[in-house]
Protein backbone atom coordinates (compact mmCIF):
# COMPACT_ATOMS: atom_id res chain seq x y z
CA UNK A 1 0.00 0.00 0.00
CA UNK A 2 1.16 3.49 -0.78
CA UNK A 3 0.66 6.13 1.89
CA UNK A 4 0.39 9.87 1.23
CA UNK A 5 4.15 10.45 1.58
CA UNK A 6 4.90 7.55 -0.77
CA UNK A 7 2.54 9.02 -3.33
CA UNK A 8 4.12 12.44 -3.05
CA UNK A 9 7.60 10.98 -3.48
CA UNK A 10 6.54 8.88 -6.45
CA UNK A 11 4.95 11.88 -8.06
CA UNK A 12 8.14 13.89 -7.55
CA UNK A 13 10.66 11.34 -8.76
CA UNK A 14 8.76 9.47 -11.43
CA UNK A 15 5.73 11.63 -12.30
CA UNK A 16 3.57 8.79 -11.04
CA UNK A 17 0.18 9.31 -9.45
CA UNK A 18 0.19 5.76 -8.09
CA UNK A 19 1.25 2.34 -9.25
CA UNK A 20 2.51 2.64 -12.84
CA UNK A 21 1.29 0.72 -15.86
CA UNK A 22 3.64 -1.74 -17.51
CA UNK A 23 6.77 -3.11 -15.93
CA UNK A 24 7.87 -1.64 -12.63
CA UNK A 25 9.79 -2.27 -9.46
CA UNK A 26 9.15 -0.05 -6.47
CA UNK A 27 11.54 -0.21 -3.56
CA UNK A 28 10.64 1.33 -0.22
CA UNK A 29 12.96 1.56 2.78
CA UNK A 30 15.27 -1.14 1.41
CA UNK A 31 12.51 -3.63 0.61
CA UNK A 32 10.47 -4.54 -2.40
CA UNK A 33 7.12 -2.77 -2.34
CA UNK A 34 5.80 -3.96 -5.67
CA UNK A 35 6.90 -5.44 -8.97
CA UNK A 36 5.30 -6.14 -12.31
CA UNK A 37 6.89 -7.56 -15.43
CA UNK A 38 5.70 -7.62 -19.01
CA UNK A 39 6.03 -10.04 -21.91
CA UNK A 40 9.22 -8.30 -23.01
CA UNK A 41 10.61 -7.00 -19.75
CA UNK A 42 11.83 -9.28 -16.98
CA UNK A 43 12.75 -8.03 -13.54
CA UNK A 44 14.49 -10.39 -11.10
CA UNK A 45 16.46 -10.09 -7.91
CA UNK A 46 20.12 -9.44 -8.65
CA UNK A 47 21.96 -12.80 -8.43
CA UNK A 48 25.03 -11.41 -6.66
CA UNK A 49 24.00 -8.36 -4.71
CA UNK A 50 21.08 -6.40 -3.28
CA UNK A 51 19.17 -5.02 -6.23
CA UNK A 52 17.51 -6.07 -9.47
CA UNK A 53 18.32 -7.33 -12.95
CA UNK A 54 16.14 -5.83 -15.65
CA UNK A 55 16.27 -7.64 -18.99
CA UNK A 56 14.61 -6.06 -21.96
CA UNK A 57 14.09 -8.47 -24.82
CA UNK A 58 15.65 -7.68 -28.20
CA UNK A 59 13.32 -5.73 -30.45
CA UNK A 60 11.11 -4.39 -27.64
CA UNK A 61 9.69 -1.12 -28.89
CA UNK A 62 8.00 1.75 -27.05
CA UNK A 63 7.84 0.12 -23.64
CA UNK A 64 8.86 1.62 -20.35
CA UNK A 65 10.10 0.45 -16.96
CA UNK A 66 9.66 2.39 -13.74
CA UNK A 67 12.04 1.60 -10.89
CA UNK A 68 11.60 4.31 -8.26
CA UNK A 69 13.05 4.08 -4.77
CA UNK A 70 11.45 5.79 -1.81
CA UNK A 71 12.93 6.26 1.63
CA UNK A 72 11.22 7.46 4.77
CA UNK A 73 12.92 5.44 7.51
CA UNK A 74 15.17 7.45 9.80
CA UNK A 75 18.76 6.25 9.90
CA UNK A 76 18.47 4.00 6.83
CA UNK A 77 21.25 4.07 4.24
CA UNK A 78 20.08 1.93 1.39
CA UNK A 79 22.59 0.56 -1.14
CA UNK A 80 21.28 -1.10 -4.28
CA UNK A 81 22.89 -2.55 -7.40
CA UNK A 82 20.69 -2.56 -10.48
CA UNK A 83 21.68 -3.94 -13.86
CA UNK A 84 19.80 -3.23 -17.07
CA UNK A 85 20.31 -5.19 -20.24
CA UNK A 86 18.66 -3.54 -23.21
CA UNK A 87 18.42 -6.13 -25.96
CA UNK A 88 19.48 -5.63 -29.55
CA UNK A 89 17.24 -3.27 -31.48
CA UNK A 90 15.05 -2.41 -28.48
CA UNK A 91 13.77 1.12 -27.95
CA UNK A 92 12.64 1.76 -24.38
CA UNK A 93 12.37 4.32 -21.59
CA UNK A 94 13.56 3.64 -18.06
CA UNK A 95 12.32 5.94 -15.32
CA UNK A 96 14.29 5.75 -12.10
CA UNK A 97 14.78 8.13 -9.23
CA UNK A 98 14.92 8.31 -5.52
CA UNK A 99 12.74 10.27 -3.17
CA UNK A 100 13.67 10.75 0.48
CA UNK A 101 11.29 11.92 3.14
CA UNK A 102 13.13 12.88 6.27
CA UNK A 103 10.98 13.35 9.32
CA UNK A 104 13.55 13.15 12.15
CA UNK A 105 17.06 14.03 13.17
CA UNK A 106 18.80 10.95 11.78
CA UNK A 107 20.25 11.00 8.30
CA UNK A 108 18.82 8.96 5.43
CA UNK A 109 20.62 7.96 2.29
CA UNK A 110 20.50 5.98 -0.89
CA UNK A 111 23.26 4.71 -3.12
CA UNK A 112 22.03 3.40 -6.43
CA UNK A 113 24.69 1.74 -8.55
CA UNK A 114 23.20 1.33 -12.01
CA UNK A 115 24.83 -0.54 -14.83
CA UNK A 116 23.45 -0.36 -18.36
CA UNK A 117 24.37 -2.70 -21.15
CA UNK A 118 22.91 -1.25 -24.29
CA UNK A 119 23.18 -3.85 -27.01
CA UNK A 120 23.67 -3.32 -30.75
CA UNK A 121 21.27 -0.83 -32.35
CA UNK A 122 19.30 -0.52 -29.10
CA UNK A 123 17.99 2.81 -27.87
CA UNK A 124 17.29 3.76 -24.30
CA UNK A 125 16.09 6.91 -22.65
CA UNK A 126 16.91 6.98 -18.95
CA UNK A 127 15.21 9.52 -16.72
CA UNK A 128 16.41 9.85 -13.13
CA UNK A 129 15.17 12.38 -10.61
CA UNK A 130 16.36 12.84 -7.07
CA UNK A 131 14.36 14.76 -4.52
CA UNK A 132 14.27 15.05 -0.76
CA UNK A 133 11.49 16.47 1.34
CA UNK A 134 10.26 16.46 4.93
CA UNK A 135 10.59 18.60 8.03
CA UNK A 136 13.35 16.54 9.70
CA UNK A 137 16.83 17.88 10.37
CA UNK A 138 18.63 14.66 9.43
CA UNK A 139 20.88 14.79 6.39
CA UNK A 140 19.49 13.50 3.10
CA UNK A 141 22.24 11.85 1.13
CA UNK A 142 22.09 10.52 -2.43
CA UNK A 143 25.13 8.97 -4.10
CA UNK A 144 24.24 7.53 -7.49
CA UNK A 145 26.64 5.76 -9.80
CA UNK A 146 25.77 5.11 -13.43
CA UNK A 147 27.89 2.90 -15.68
CA UNK A 148 26.94 2.59 -19.32
CA UNK A 149 28.36 0.14 -21.83
CA UNK A 150 27.24 0.86 -25.35
CA UNK A 151 27.55 -1.65 -28.15
CA UNK A 152 27.80 -0.76 -31.82
CA UNK A 153 25.28 1.81 -32.99
CA UNK A 154 23.56 1.90 -29.62
CA UNK A 155 21.93 5.15 -28.53
CA UNK A 156 21.29 6.42 -25.03
CA UNK A 157 19.94 9.61 -23.58
CA UNK A 158 20.22 10.16 -19.84
CA UNK A 159 18.39 12.91 -18.01
CA UNK A 160 19.71 13.22 -14.48
CA UNK A 161 18.00 15.73 -12.24
CA UNK A 162 18.38 16.80 -8.62
CA UNK A 163 16.31 19.84 -7.82
CA UNK A 164 16.58 20.67 -4.17
CA UNK A 165 16.31 19.09 -0.78
CA UNK A 166 19.36 16.83 -1.03
CA UNK A 167 22.05 17.76 1.49
CA UNK A 168 24.90 15.72 0.08
CA UNK A 169 25.28 14.11 -3.30
CA UNK A 170 28.23 12.41 -4.88
CA UNK A 171 27.49 11.23 -8.38
CA UNK A 172 29.65 9.18 -10.72
CA UNK A 173 28.80 8.67 -14.38
CA UNK A 174 30.95 6.44 -16.54
CA UNK A 175 30.39 5.35 -20.12
CA UNK A 176 32.20 3.34 -22.74
CA UNK A 177 31.09 3.85 -26.32
CA UNK A 178 31.64 1.42 -29.19
CA UNK A 179 31.63 2.27 -32.88
CA UNK A 180 28.68 4.32 -34.08
CA UNK A 181 27.13 4.64 -30.65
CA UNK A 182 25.79 7.86 -29.30
CA UNK A 183 25.34 9.11 -25.74
CA UNK A 184 23.74 12.29 -24.50
CA UNK A 185 23.86 13.09 -20.79
CA UNK A 186 22.04 16.07 -19.40
CA UNK A 187 22.51 16.76 -15.72
CA UNK A 188 20.57 19.41 -13.83
CA UNK A 189 21.35 20.15 -10.23
CA UNK A 190 20.08 22.80 -7.87
CA UNK A 191 21.54 23.22 -4.40
CA UNK A 192 20.64 25.63 -1.63
CA UNK A 193 21.49 26.31 2.00
CA UNK A 194 24.75 24.55 2.82
CA UNK A 195 24.14 21.58 0.53
CA UNK A 196 26.96 20.06 -1.48
CA UNK A 197 26.85 18.17 -4.75
CA UNK A 198 29.69 16.63 -6.65
CA UNK A 199 29.56 14.99 -10.05
CA UNK A 200 32.40 13.05 -11.66
CA UNK A 201 32.02 11.93 -15.24
CA UNK A 202 34.33 9.79 -17.31
CA UNK A 203 33.28 9.11 -20.88
CA UNK A 204 35.43 6.87 -23.09
CA UNK A 205 34.86 7.14 -26.82
CA UNK A 206 36.40 3.90 -28.02
CA UNK A 207 34.73 3.22 -31.36
CA UNK A 208 34.93 5.00 -34.70
CA UNK A 209 32.01 7.32 -35.26
CA UNK A 210 30.97 7.34 -31.62
CA UNK A 211 29.51 10.55 -30.19
CA UNK A 212 29.12 11.82 -26.64
CA UNK A 213 27.55 15.03 -25.51
CA UNK A 214 27.35 16.10 -21.88
CA UNK A 215 25.31 19.13 -20.84
CA UNK A 216 25.41 20.21 -17.23
CA UNK A 217 23.29 22.99 -15.80
CA UNK A 218 23.75 23.99 -12.18
CA UNK A 219 22.03 26.52 -9.97
CA UNK A 220 23.61 27.25 -6.61
CA UNK A 221 21.90 29.22 -3.87
CA UNK A 222 22.77 30.11 -0.29
CA UNK A 223 26.22 28.89 0.71
CA UNK A 224 25.95 25.67 -1.26
CA UNK A 225 28.77 24.18 -3.29
CA UNK A 226 28.90 22.10 -6.43
CA UNK A 227 31.88 20.47 -8.10
CA UNK A 228 31.75 19.07 -11.59
CA UNK A 229 34.43 17.09 -13.37
CA UNK A 230 33.96 15.77 -16.87
CA UNK A 231 36.64 13.80 -18.66
CA UNK A 232 36.12 13.01 -22.31
CA UNK A 233 38.64 10.47 -23.50
CA UNK A 234 38.75 9.83 -27.24
CA UNK A 235 40.40 6.66 -28.44
CA UNK A 236 39.01 6.65 -31.98
CA UNK A 237 37.70 8.89 -34.76
CA UNK A 238 34.83 10.34 -32.77
CA UNK A 239 33.06 13.46 -31.61
CA UNK A 240 32.61 14.68 -28.07
CA UNK A 241 31.28 17.87 -26.56
CA UNK A 242 30.92 19.17 -23.01
CA UNK A 243 28.74 22.13 -22.08
CA UNK A 244 28.68 23.20 -18.44
CA UNK A 245 26.92 26.26 -17.11
CA UNK A 246 26.47 27.29 -13.52
CA UNK A 247 24.41 30.13 -12.12
CA UNK A 248 25.72 31.39 -8.80
CA UNK A 249 23.44 33.12 -6.34
CA UNK A 250 24.01 34.49 -2.86
CA UNK A 251 27.40 33.20 -1.59
CA UNK A 252 27.46 29.82 -3.33
CA UNK A 253 30.63 28.47 -4.92
CA UNK A 254 31.33 26.20 -7.84
CA UNK A 255 34.23 24.37 -9.38
CA UNK A 256 33.85 23.13 -12.95
CA UNK A 257 36.55 21.15 -14.68
CA UNK A 258 35.87 19.95 -18.20
CA UNK A 259 38.80 17.94 -19.57
CA UNK A 260 39.38 16.70 -23.10
CA UNK A 261 41.80 13.93 -23.92
CA UNK A 262 42.37 13.05 -27.56
CA UNK A 263 44.26 9.77 -27.89
CA UNK A 264 43.43 9.54 -31.58
CA UNK A 265 44.42 12.07 -34.20
CA UNK A 266 40.95 12.17 -35.81
CA UNK A 267 39.12 12.87 -32.58
CA UNK A 268 37.07 16.03 -32.42
CA UNK A 269 36.45 17.27 -28.89
CA UNK A 270 35.04 20.60 -27.75
CA UNK A 271 33.89 22.15 -24.53
CA UNK A 272 32.29 25.32 -23.28
CA UNK A 273 31.86 26.30 -19.66
CA UNK A 274 30.54 29.30 -17.82
CA UNK A 275 30.03 30.23 -14.18
CA UNK A 276 28.39 33.46 -13.05
CA UNK A 277 25.44 35.37 -11.76
CA UNK A 278 22.27 35.77 -13.80
CA UNK A 279 23.09 38.31 -16.48
CA UNK A 280 21.62 41.77 -15.94
CA UNK A 281 20.38 41.97 -19.52
CA UNK A 282 18.31 38.80 -18.98
CA UNK A 283 16.74 40.22 -15.81
CA UNK A 284 16.04 43.55 -17.44
CA UNK A 285 14.42 41.91 -20.43
CA UNK A 286 11.99 39.95 -18.27
CA UNK A 287 11.30 42.93 -16.02
CA UNK A 288 10.58 45.01 -19.12
CA UNK A 289 7.92 42.39 -19.89
CA UNK A 290 6.22 43.11 -16.56
CA UNK A 291 7.78 40.57 -14.19
CA UNK A 292 9.04 41.64 -10.78
CA UNK A 293 12.70 40.99 -9.99
CA UNK A 294 12.05 37.77 -8.02
CA UNK A 295 9.69 36.40 -10.67
CA UNK A 296 12.25 37.19 -13.34
CA UNK A 297 14.96 35.30 -11.41
CA UNK A 298 12.66 32.30 -10.96
CA UNK A 299 11.65 32.19 -14.61
CA UNK A 300 15.28 32.33 -15.74
CA UNK A 301 16.26 29.52 -13.36
CA UNK A 302 13.28 27.35 -14.22
CA UNK A 303 14.04 27.62 -17.92
CA UNK A 304 17.75 27.06 -17.33
CA UNK A 305 17.02 23.81 -15.48
CA UNK A 306 14.17 22.71 -17.76
CA UNK B 1 1.00 61.20 -23.49
CA UNK B 2 4.48 60.89 -22.08
CA UNK B 3 5.93 63.97 -20.39
CA UNK B 4 9.53 64.55 -19.44
CA UNK B 5 9.98 67.43 -17.04
CA UNK B 6 13.42 68.88 -16.45
CA UNK B 7 14.95 65.42 -16.63
CA UNK B 8 18.63 65.09 -15.74
CA UNK B 9 20.99 62.18 -15.55
CA UNK B 10 24.66 62.26 -14.62
CA UNK B 11 26.89 59.26 -15.14
CA UNK B 12 28.96 58.73 -12.00
CA UNK B 13 32.74 58.71 -11.92
CA UNK B 14 34.02 55.55 -13.49
CA UNK B 15 37.55 54.22 -13.35
CA UNK B 16 39.13 57.66 -13.20
CA UNK B 17 36.75 59.25 -15.69
CA UNK B 18 34.94 62.19 -14.09
CA UNK B 19 31.19 62.31 -13.58
CA UNK B 20 29.44 63.53 -16.73
CA UNK B 21 25.98 64.93 -17.33
CA UNK B 22 24.44 62.85 -20.10
CA UNK B 23 20.88 64.22 -20.05
CA UNK B 24 20.77 67.87 -19.13
CA UNK B 25 17.43 69.25 -17.91
CA UNK B 26 15.36 67.87 -20.79
CA UNK B 27 11.66 68.69 -20.95
CA UNK B 28 9.51 67.30 -23.72
CA UNK B 29 6.03 65.90 -24.32
CA UNK B 30 5.50 62.88 -26.58
CA UNK B 31 1.97 63.10 -27.94
CA UNK B 32 -0.20 60.00 -27.92
CA UNK B 33 -0.11 57.92 -31.08
CA UNK B 34 2.72 59.70 -32.88
CA UNK B 35 5.89 58.16 -34.29
CA UNK B 36 9.08 59.76 -32.99
CA UNK B 37 12.62 59.26 -34.20
CA UNK B 38 15.31 60.20 -31.70
CA UNK B 39 18.69 60.74 -33.30
CA UNK B 40 21.97 62.43 -32.60
CA UNK B 41 25.70 61.91 -32.55
CA UNK B 42 27.21 58.96 -30.73
CA UNK B 43 27.35 59.69 -27.03
CA UNK B 44 24.78 62.49 -27.28
CA UNK B 45 22.46 60.86 -24.75
CA UNK B 46 19.67 59.45 -26.91
CA UNK B 47 19.87 55.86 -25.59
CA UNK B 48 20.24 57.21 -22.05
CA UNK B 49 17.04 59.18 -22.56
CA UNK B 50 15.24 56.00 -23.66
CA UNK B 51 16.60 54.08 -20.66
CA UNK B 52 15.47 56.82 -18.28
CA UNK B 53 11.93 56.52 -19.64
CA UNK B 54 11.95 52.73 -19.14
CA UNK B 55 13.53 53.00 -15.68
CA UNK B 56 16.65 51.11 -16.69
CA UNK B 57 18.58 54.14 -15.48
CA UNK B 58 17.36 56.26 -12.56
CA UNK B 59 16.67 59.95 -13.11
CA UNK B 60 18.89 62.20 -11.04
CA UNK B 61 16.25 64.90 -11.05
CA UNK B 62 13.10 65.82 -12.92
CA UNK B 63 9.91 63.91 -13.52
CA UNK B 64 8.40 61.46 -15.99
CA UNK B 65 4.62 61.36 -16.35
CA UNK B 66 2.63 58.81 -18.30
CA UNK B 67 -0.90 59.99 -19.05
CA UNK B 68 -0.68 62.24 -16.01
CA UNK B 69 0.68 59.62 -13.60
CA UNK B 70 4.09 60.32 -12.11
CA UNK B 71 6.13 57.21 -12.88
CA UNK B 72 9.54 58.67 -11.99
CA UNK B 73 9.95 56.32 -9.03
CA UNK B 74 8.42 53.28 -10.76
CA UNK B 75 10.63 50.22 -11.29
CA UNK B 76 11.13 48.74 -14.76
CA UNK B 77 8.42 46.16 -14.01
CA UNK B 78 5.97 48.82 -12.83
CA UNK B 79 6.57 50.96 -15.92
CA UNK B 80 6.03 47.92 -18.08
CA UNK B 81 2.74 47.21 -16.36
CA UNK B 82 1.83 50.89 -16.73
CA UNK B 83 2.13 50.52 -20.50
CA UNK B 84 5.71 51.21 -21.56
CA UNK B 85 7.54 48.59 -23.60
CA UNK B 86 11.20 48.57 -24.58
CA UNK B 87 13.02 46.91 -27.44
CA UNK B 88 16.66 46.51 -26.48
CA UNK B 89 19.45 47.32 -28.91
CA UNK B 90 21.38 44.22 -27.91
CA UNK B 91 18.81 41.60 -27.05
CA UNK B 92 19.46 39.32 -24.09
CA UNK B 93 20.41 35.74 -24.88
CA UNK B 94 19.34 33.00 -22.51
CA UNK B 95 20.00 29.33 -21.88
CA UNK B 96 16.91 27.18 -21.84
CA UNK B 97 14.45 30.03 -22.38
CA UNK B 98 12.49 29.75 -25.61
CA UNK B 99 10.75 32.37 -27.69
CA UNK B 100 7.46 30.86 -26.50
CA UNK B 101 8.52 31.49 -22.87
CA UNK B 102 9.27 35.15 -23.54
CA UNK B 103 6.22 35.71 -25.67
CA UNK B 104 3.93 34.09 -23.08
CA UNK B 105 5.31 36.37 -20.38
CA UNK B 106 4.95 39.41 -22.63
CA UNK B 107 1.41 38.54 -23.72
CA UNK B 108 0.31 37.33 -20.30
CA UNK B 109 -1.02 34.12 -21.82
CA UNK B 110 0.32 30.84 -23.14
CA UNK B 111 -2.68 30.33 -25.38
CA UNK B 112 -1.13 29.20 -28.64
CA UNK B 113 -3.73 30.79 -30.90
CA UNK B 114 -3.08 34.16 -29.29
CA UNK B 115 0.69 33.70 -29.59
CA UNK B 116 0.33 32.78 -33.25
CA UNK B 117 -1.70 35.95 -33.88
CA UNK B 118 1.12 37.99 -32.34
CA UNK B 119 3.94 36.37 -34.29
CA UNK B 120 1.96 36.80 -37.51
CA UNK B 121 2.04 40.54 -36.84
CA UNK B 122 5.84 40.51 -37.00
CA UNK B 123 5.88 38.29 -40.06
CA UNK B 124 6.76 34.97 -38.45
CA UNK B 125 4.76 32.21 -40.09
CA UNK B 126 6.42 29.12 -38.66
CA UNK B 127 5.01 27.64 -35.47
CA UNK B 128 8.36 25.90 -34.94
CA UNK B 129 9.91 29.31 -34.44
CA UNK B 130 8.01 29.61 -31.16
CA UNK B 131 10.07 26.82 -29.64
CA UNK B 132 13.43 28.22 -30.67
CA UNK B 133 15.77 28.76 -27.74
CA UNK B 134 16.59 32.44 -27.36
CA UNK B 135 20.30 31.72 -27.21
CA UNK B 136 23.53 32.73 -28.88
CA UNK B 137 22.79 30.56 -31.91
CA UNK B 138 20.04 32.87 -33.21
CA UNK B 139 20.92 35.14 -36.11
CA UNK B 140 20.70 38.91 -35.79
CA UNK B 141 17.49 38.96 -37.81
CA UNK B 142 15.87 36.21 -35.73
CA UNK B 143 16.67 37.80 -32.37
CA UNK B 144 15.40 41.14 -33.64
CA UNK B 145 12.07 39.60 -34.64
CA UNK B 146 11.80 38.10 -31.17
CA UNK B 147 12.57 41.47 -29.61
CA UNK B 148 9.91 43.18 -31.72
CA UNK B 149 7.34 40.46 -31.04
CA UNK B 150 7.79 40.70 -27.28
CA UNK B 151 7.36 44.47 -27.43
CA UNK B 152 4.17 44.44 -29.49
CA UNK B 153 2.80 41.54 -27.42
CA UNK B 154 2.62 43.96 -24.51
CA UNK B 155 0.12 46.09 -26.46
CA UNK B 156 1.95 49.08 -25.04
CA UNK B 157 0.79 52.64 -24.81
CA UNK B 158 4.39 53.73 -25.43
CA UNK B 159 6.80 51.53 -27.38
CA UNK B 160 10.49 52.43 -27.29
CA UNK B 161 12.91 50.80 -29.72
CA UNK B 162 16.61 51.39 -29.15
CA UNK B 163 18.51 51.13 -32.47
CA UNK B 164 16.18 48.42 -33.80
CA UNK B 165 18.22 48.07 -36.99
CA UNK B 166 21.30 46.82 -35.10
CA UNK B 167 22.44 43.46 -36.40
CA UNK B 168 20.03 43.17 -39.31
CA UNK B 169 20.60 43.58 -43.02
CA UNK B 170 19.56 46.66 -44.94
CA UNK B 171 16.76 44.81 -46.73
CA UNK B 172 14.97 44.04 -43.48
CA UNK B 173 14.71 47.65 -42.39
CA UNK B 174 11.82 48.69 -44.67
CA UNK B 175 9.55 45.84 -43.47
CA UNK B 176 10.48 46.69 -39.89
CA UNK B 177 9.51 50.32 -40.38
CA UNK B 178 6.24 49.18 -41.99
CA UNK B 179 5.56 46.97 -38.97
CA UNK B 180 6.16 49.73 -36.45
CA UNK B 181 4.02 52.17 -38.47
CA UNK B 182 1.25 49.58 -38.71
CA UNK B 183 1.31 49.00 -34.96
CA UNK B 184 1.34 52.75 -34.35
CA UNK B 185 -1.63 53.35 -36.62
CA UNK B 186 -3.68 50.28 -35.67
CA UNK B 187 -3.31 50.59 -31.91
CA UNK B 188 -2.50 54.24 -31.41
CA UNK B 189 0.88 53.29 -29.96
CA UNK B 190 3.15 56.19 -29.15
CA UNK B 191 6.31 54.96 -30.88
CA UNK B 192 9.80 56.20 -30.05
CA UNK B 193 12.66 54.88 -32.16
CA UNK B 194 16.26 55.69 -31.32
CA UNK B 195 18.12 55.43 -34.59
CA UNK B 196 20.53 56.92 -37.08
CA UNK B 197 18.85 55.16 -39.92
CA UNK B 198 17.37 57.40 -42.59
CA UNK B 199 14.43 55.05 -43.17
CA UNK B 200 13.26 55.39 -39.58
CA UNK B 201 13.90 59.13 -39.61
CA UNK B 202 11.82 59.51 -42.76
CA UNK B 203 8.99 57.45 -41.31
CA UNK B 204 8.71 59.56 -38.18
CA UNK B 205 6.01 62.13 -37.52
CA UNK B 206 8.51 64.05 -35.41
CA UNK B 207 12.26 64.05 -35.22
CA UNK B 208 14.20 64.78 -32.04
CA UNK B 209 17.86 65.59 -32.40
CA UNK B 210 19.80 65.14 -29.17
CA UNK B 211 23.16 66.87 -28.79
CA UNK B 212 25.14 67.23 -25.60
CA UNK B 213 22.30 65.88 -23.52
CA UNK B 214 19.76 68.43 -24.75
CA UNK B 215 17.13 68.48 -27.46
CA UNK B 216 18.82 70.46 -30.22
CA UNK B 217 15.95 70.20 -32.68
CA UNK B 218 12.36 69.00 -32.71
CA UNK B 219 10.27 68.92 -35.86
CA UNK B 220 10.05 67.40 -39.31
CA UNK B 221 12.91 65.66 -41.03
CA UNK B 222 13.33 67.94 -44.08
CA UNK B 223 13.92 70.98 -41.91
CA UNK B 224 16.60 69.07 -39.99
CA UNK B 225 18.69 68.19 -43.02
CA UNK B 226 21.39 70.76 -42.38
CA UNK B 227 21.70 69.72 -38.73
CA UNK B 228 21.85 66.07 -39.64
CA UNK B 229 24.55 66.71 -42.20
CA UNK B 230 26.81 67.57 -39.27
CA UNK B 231 26.40 64.01 -38.06
CA UNK B 232 27.38 62.42 -41.30
CA UNK B 233 30.98 61.73 -40.30
CA UNK B 234 30.95 58.01 -39.76
CA UNK B 235 32.72 56.51 -36.77
CA UNK B 236 32.06 52.98 -37.89
CA UNK B 237 33.90 52.71 -41.18
CA UNK B 238 36.00 49.84 -39.89
CA UNK B 239 33.07 47.66 -38.89
CA UNK B 240 30.41 48.78 -41.39
CA UNK B 241 29.43 46.21 -43.99
CA UNK B 242 30.58 48.78 -46.56
CA UNK B 243 27.47 49.48 -48.59
CA UNK B 244 28.04 52.57 -50.70
CA UNK B 245 24.82 54.11 -49.58
CA UNK B 246 23.70 52.66 -46.31
CA UNK B 247 21.21 55.46 -45.86
CA UNK B 248 22.66 56.26 -42.50
CA UNK B 249 22.99 59.64 -40.84
CA UNK B 250 25.73 58.48 -38.55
Amino acid sequence: MLDAIDKELLRSVADLEGIPKGAYNIRKNGKLLGREVSANIEIDAHPDQEGIMVRIAPGTINESVHIPVILSQAGLHDVVYNTFIIGEGADVTIVAGCGIHCGGSKSEGHEGIHEFRVEKNARVRYVEKHVAIGPGKGKRILNPTTRVFMAENAWAEMELTQLGGVDEAFRVNEATLSAGSSLMISERVMTEGDQTASSENRLFLEGDGSRANMVSRSVLKGTSRQDLKVNLVAKARCFGHIECDAILMDRAINKTMPALEALHSDAELTHEASIGKIADDQLMKLMSLGLDYDDAVNRIIQAFLK
Amino acid sequence: MLELKDLTFTAPEDDGAPARTIIDHVSYTFEKGLFYAVTGPNGSGKTTLAKLVMGILPAESGKILLDGTDITEFSISERSRAGIAYGFQNSARFKGTTFRDLLSIAAGTDDEEELVRIIARVGICSLDFLDKPVDAKLSGGEIKKIELATVIARNPRVAIYDEPDTGIDLWTIEPMVDLLKREQESFGTTTIVVSHNKTFLEAADRLLLIKGGKIAYEGKLPEADSLLADLSACNYTTICEGEDNAGCYR
